[in-house]
């Protein structure tokens, strides 16, 4: 008796989770469904599917939108690779290195995080003019690196914490010298962290928006730039919208979905034991 | 003890300060002088003069600035609410075994990934859409009228859009803290006869009571930041019923062009972030202190 009663109240808490999951995730889904709806049928909502059909994604795919993918997948990438290879060895440093100041360096570049973006738009716009930088992918990338080097070293403390010293110390008296030990023993060992915070930073910079609508307009503009304003002028026709919008979430949902448990370990490690 | 003393090692950090200082540092510093001149981009006639505080002044006596202020303090106050509570719930949720607990962890957590143009295009066209979606299809189901979202209910729109996007990093955090708790306490408590309330209130939450401090530390930090939504969704209004600080230094600096007010604004939204943050980030110091000790 008790077991059975007991298996029920398990059947309804499964049943209540998988509710909630398909009440939180409902208007992705309903987008996706719509995307297979012919343009015609997206207007008044249902869901149904009576005439699936791929016509909506074979549109926008000869839109614009590959020249602002393009832009976001270089923007993005080089902004990994600078943050990376800058926020590594950085936060290696302050994590083994004997600096007196470790501690207030760290906290340095995590309270650069806190400051809101538009404390530093108008100069950067400014100089951006004055530079000739302004909708230019590079100076896009120069922006986020700005921005993303500071969570690299945040995040990636946290798994350069989780290094074992015997490892390093046997390294050392191997005689190895440090820079070797760096990318022999550290980069290896980290090589799962090092990896998901890429994905991260790829995510982030990939859907930003502030920077991007204030400082880029047609030549450099990545897609969240396109976005908006596609919804302006093409905001009614809600099956192209529909695909459209998938096309362009799908690149941070793959990626989102191997970098979560890395996402948490960054941000809370030091913060939280366990 | 493996160390780095070489000065050379100090090196490496030099092109991280270099760049971070020169890309977030260095502009704040010019905000904060811009925000002493009187500079309206459109009205070159004018020139730019220094006029000392008087940016300040023009912001702090119009209704707006504090309509404004009010907005995003109670964004950011029912958001917090809201995606700690829904985080702990989801949370305890996602922390059970079952079949396909993994499909219903990535539907939960997938709004997260979602660029903020998209979830306020998805929301604002085919959810909340008065005329088309759902919004309409419900109210007629009712037989009531549809809620006007982008209306009179913009604010809560925001709010909703930001719960929807950031519960999910709380359910994360949360799940994290759940699972660090181990199963002998777990068991220990029911042997005492704890009912599931009970066990949750006074033995699970405060075990991952570091958990939900860190998620509402960053989850603030993130909020505050918030200007994508607005943009795509609401565009601050009608009026500024909807805009909140950065929204608001937006409209002044690309829309009106007034670099000395907007300059002026943004620093005092710097000012109001950091006295936010400040006593959470005492504690966050502390924190992190320990654990590295």
């Amino acid at each position: 008796m008790i077991s059975r009663a007991r298996r029920g109240r398990r059947m309804l808490r499964i049943a209540a989770a998988w509710c909630v999951a398909v009440i939180w995730a409902f208007p992705l889904l309903y987008m996706l469904l719509t995307s297979f709806k012919a343009e015609a049928d997206a207007v008044p909502p249902t869901l149904w599917l009576a005439h699936p059909t791929l016509q909506n994604y074979g549109v926008v795919l000869q839109q614009q939108i590959l020249r602002y993918l393009e832009d976001s997948g270089i923007i993005s990438l080089a902004t990994v690779a600078i943050c990376i290879f800058v926020g590594v060895p950085t936060s290696y440093v302050i994590v083994f290195g004997r600096l007196k100041r470790a501690d207030n360096l760290f906290f340095w570049f995590l309270s650069t995080t806190l400051l809101p973006p538009v404390a530093m738009i108008i100069p950067v716009f400014l100089l951006f003019r004055v530079l000739g930088l302004l909708d230019t992918l590079g100076g896009m990338i120069l922006i986020f690196s700005g921005v993303n080097i500071p969570i690299v070293i945040w995040m990636i403390r946290a798994f350069l914490l989780d290094v074992p010293r015997e490892i390093l110390e046997s390294a050392d008296l191997d005689g190895a010298s440090r820079l070797r030990s760096f990318f022999s023993t550290i980069v290896p060992l980290c090589r799962q962290g090092i990896v998901s915070i890429g994905l991260l930073v790829f995510i982030f910079v990939w859907n930003e928006f502030f920077f991007s609508i204030n400082l880029t307009y047609v030549n450099a503009a990545p897609v969240p730039v396109y976005m908006a304003s596609f919804m302006t002028q093409e905001g009614l026709f809600w099956a192209k919208l529909s695909a459209i919008s998938t096309l362009v979430i799908l690149p941070p949902s793959i990626l989102g979905w191997f970098a979560q448990r890395s996402l948490v370990k960054g941000l809370t490690a030091g913060s939280v034991k366990g | 003890m493996h160390e780095l003393n070489r000065p050379r090692s100090r090196l490496l950090t030099l092109p991280a300060i270099v760049i971070v200082a020169v890309i977030t540092q260095a502009p704040i510093l010019v905000t904060i002088g811009l925000s002493l001149v009187q500079w309206i981009v459109v009205r070159p006639d004018l020139g730019v003069t220094f006029v000392g505080l008087n940016n300040y002044f023009d912001i702090l006596i119009t209704r707006d600035f504090y309509s404004v202020v009010l907005n995003t303090a109670l964004i950011t106050l029912a958001s917090l609410a809201a995606c700690t509570v829904l985080g702990i719930l989801f949370g305890l949720m996602l922390n059970q075994d079952f079949r396909g607990v993994s499909i219903v962890r990535t539907l939960v957590i997938s709004p997260f990934f979602v660029m903020d143009a998209v979830a306020g295009i998805i929301w604002r066209t085919m959810m909340l859409n008065s005329s088309f979606g759902f919004n309409e299809s419900f109210a007629s189901l009712l037989g009531i009228k549809p809620v006007d979202f982008f209306g009179v209910y913009s604010l809560l729109t925001i709010i909703i859009l930001i719960v929807w996007q950031w519960t999910p990093f709380f359910v994360l955090i949360m799940l994290a803290g759940f699972r660090s708790i181990s199963v002998e306490i777990a068991d220990s408590a029911r042997v005492d006869g704890a009912g599931w309330w009970r066990e949750l209130l006074s033995i699970r939450l405060p075990i991952i009571m570091n958990h939900i401090e860190v998620a509402i530390l960053l989850g603030m930090i993130f909020v505050l930041k918030v200007f994508g939504l607005i943009y795509v969704t609401t565009r601050g209004g009608p009026g500024y019923s909807s805009a909140n600080l950065p929204f608001y230094v937006f409209r002044l600096a690309f829309l009106g062009w007034n670099v000395g007010h907007a300059a002026a604004l943004a620093v005092v939204t710097v000012g109001i972030t950091l006295v936010a943050i400040f006593f959470l980030f005492r504690w966050f110091r502390r924190r992190f202190a320990e654990a590295s000790s």
